[in-house]
């Protein structure tokens, strides 16, 4: 009895090309692409300039070449060229953007800058992962684009989705965010600063100091 | 904490189910949706992303302060053990073992968010990975390009137009809002798991929980270093919270994400570049 089955698909090849097509089809229905994944339109220009520039800097955080100083350094250097600072410094402090005088405007941008940079590098630090590939994109608005990415390698048993937020245009782009697993890091640190503006009776000088201060700190040990 | 997966196992479903009905009632206020076919997309509001809705905030911050202390001292020790002690190889198979576990419901979950594709695949992965991945120790799917999802009924809920509702820490649990608390509730009363002969006996139960609340925590243990750099560190958690479950109501609608402008606000000039001497050294 067991053997019929057998005997009778090895007699009939066009069955058995059949049977194979039976279980290909759904396989291949289930290995495609989520259909619930909102389609949009795609912006290559926006694609490449986070295939070239966040494969460059998972690349320097991923060089076990490199000391500690010299990957702070590189990194320094790519978000001066990678990202638009003066944008998301403005973003980060949400309504106090409004009401922050000019002194302190330029010391909070002097200590948000060197605090986005300990933390940008941390988030992408912590995933240890070496090639990042472009999935895909979607135009939010002419200019504001989100891109897709998938990081694997290095110690990633599964590859992570990361998206990066890009303003800018033709071959002029600027990374104003980056999300991982949801959470959007500017979003995050906006609703972090003002709530403890907030929560300082809405004095900024209480923010700043914490910022020149967790700079400061050393780094926690790891987990 | 931001879970992904969390399906502990409550007694009584009575409560669960009272406030379902609390929550759809008072979703009414939300925009009305109807379902959308598998591939369609759903216009969702993002009002709680913008403004997680926290009215009691003072309690949330206690507990959290709590919980907190409580994870420093007590969990984060014995999950950092166990991480240490337990080589990579075999946690992972923990891991297969658990979120197998976790694709009945997520297909149960599937299909009652209308998405057919992905309970055919949570199917198929519970399938294949109990059979040839061996009960689970192995994921032979995504080898086979059936990649896993997670699912719940929180983002069910979310998918038809059911608000987050209130912002609450739970000590131990973590962040919720009462439409993921609610969708924790139901998903433990309809695991189609504790169907399976056997299932119901204590100690695959126990097993079951204590794997589960350690895979749990060892998957958060990122994010809650994440915290470390927090300034507010509970704004910071219950914005993450908040940001990743209007994601994941986001995956099941299909609806592409509703962000904030980087624009300054009108008139406001932008915060000029500081001079690369004025930043303090880099830390070593």
């Amino acid at each position: 009895m067991s053997s019929m089955p057998r005997n009778t698909i090895r007699r009939h090849p066009r069955r058995r090309l059949s049977a194979l097509m039976l279980a290909a089809i759904p396989l291949a229905w289930l290995g495609s692409p989520a259909s619930v994944m909102a389609a949009g339109a795609r912006d290559p220009g926006a694609e490449q300039f986070v295939q070239t520039g966040a494969q460059r800097i998972i690349s320097v955080l991923a060089d076990r070449g490199q000391t500690a100083a010299q990957k702070n350094a590189t990194f320094h250097r790519a978000i001066d060229e990678l990202a638009d600072v003066p944008k998301i410094t403005g973003f980060v402090l949400g309504k106090y953007a409004r009401t922050i005088t000019p002194p302190q405007r330029e010391q909070f941008a002097t200590a948000f800058r060197a605090y986005a940079e300990h933390v940008y590098q941390n988030r992408l630090d912590d995933y240890h992962g070496e090639l990042l590939k472009v999935t895909g994109s979607v135009v939010r608005k002419p200019g504001d684009v989100v891109v897709n990415t998938l990081v694997s390698g290095g110690q990633l048993g599964q590859p992570v989705a990361v998206s990066w937020r890009v303003l800018g245009g033709g071959s002029a782009w600027k990374v104003v965010d980056v999300q991982f697993k949801g959470v959007w890091l500017a979003i995050t640190q906006q609703q972090d600063f003002v709530s403890t503006i907030d929560n300082a009776g809405g004095n900024i000088g209480v923010l700043i100091t914490q910022l020149q201060r967790d700079v400061q700190r050393p780094a926690p040990h790891a987990r | 904490m931001i879970p992904d997966k969390g399906r502990l196992r409550l007694s009584g479903w009575s409560p669960g189910l009272a406030l379902v009905a609390a929550l759809l009632a008072g979703s009414a206020r939300a925009q009305a949706a109807p379902p959308a076919p598998d591939g369609a997309a759903l216009p969702g509001p993002n009002a709680e992303l913008a403004q997680p809705y926290d009215p009691w905030e003072g309690l949330n911050r206690r507990v959290f302060a709590f919980s907190n202390g409580l994870d420093h001292h007590l969990i984060g020790p014995v999950v950092h053990g166990y991480m240490r002690a337990t080589p990579l190889p075999i946690r992972n198979r923990v891991t297969s073992v658990v979120y197998n576990l976790w694709e009945p419901g997520n297909a149960l979950d599937d299909l009652l968010q209308a998405h057919p594709r992905r309970a055919a695949k949570s199917t198929a992965r519970f399938a294949i990975n109990s059979t040839i991945g061996l009960l689970g120790l192995f994921d032979v799917a995504t080898g086979m390009g059936i990649e896993g999802h997670d699912s719940d009924f929180g983002q069910t809920l979310g998918r038809y137009g059911a608000q987050a509702g209130p912002y609450l820490y739970v000590p131990v649990i973590g962040p919720l809002d009462l439409r993921d608390g609610i969708g924790r509730v139901v998903d433990i009363v309809i695991d189609p798991v504790s169907l399976i002969p056997g299932a119901s006996r204590t100690s695959f139960k126990t097993s079951r929980a204590v794997l589960g609340g350690l895979e749990s925590r060892v998957a958060q243990d990122t994010a809650l270093r994440a915290l470390d750099d927090g300034i507010d560190p509970y704004a910071t958690a219950r914005s993450a919270y908040t940001q990743h479950r209007v994601f994941v109501v986001q995956q099941a609608t299909g609806a592409v994400a509703e962000l904030p402008d980087f624009e300054p606000p009108s008139g406001e000039p932008q915060p000029s570049m500081p001079p690369l001497d004025k930043l303090p050294p880099d830390k070593p």
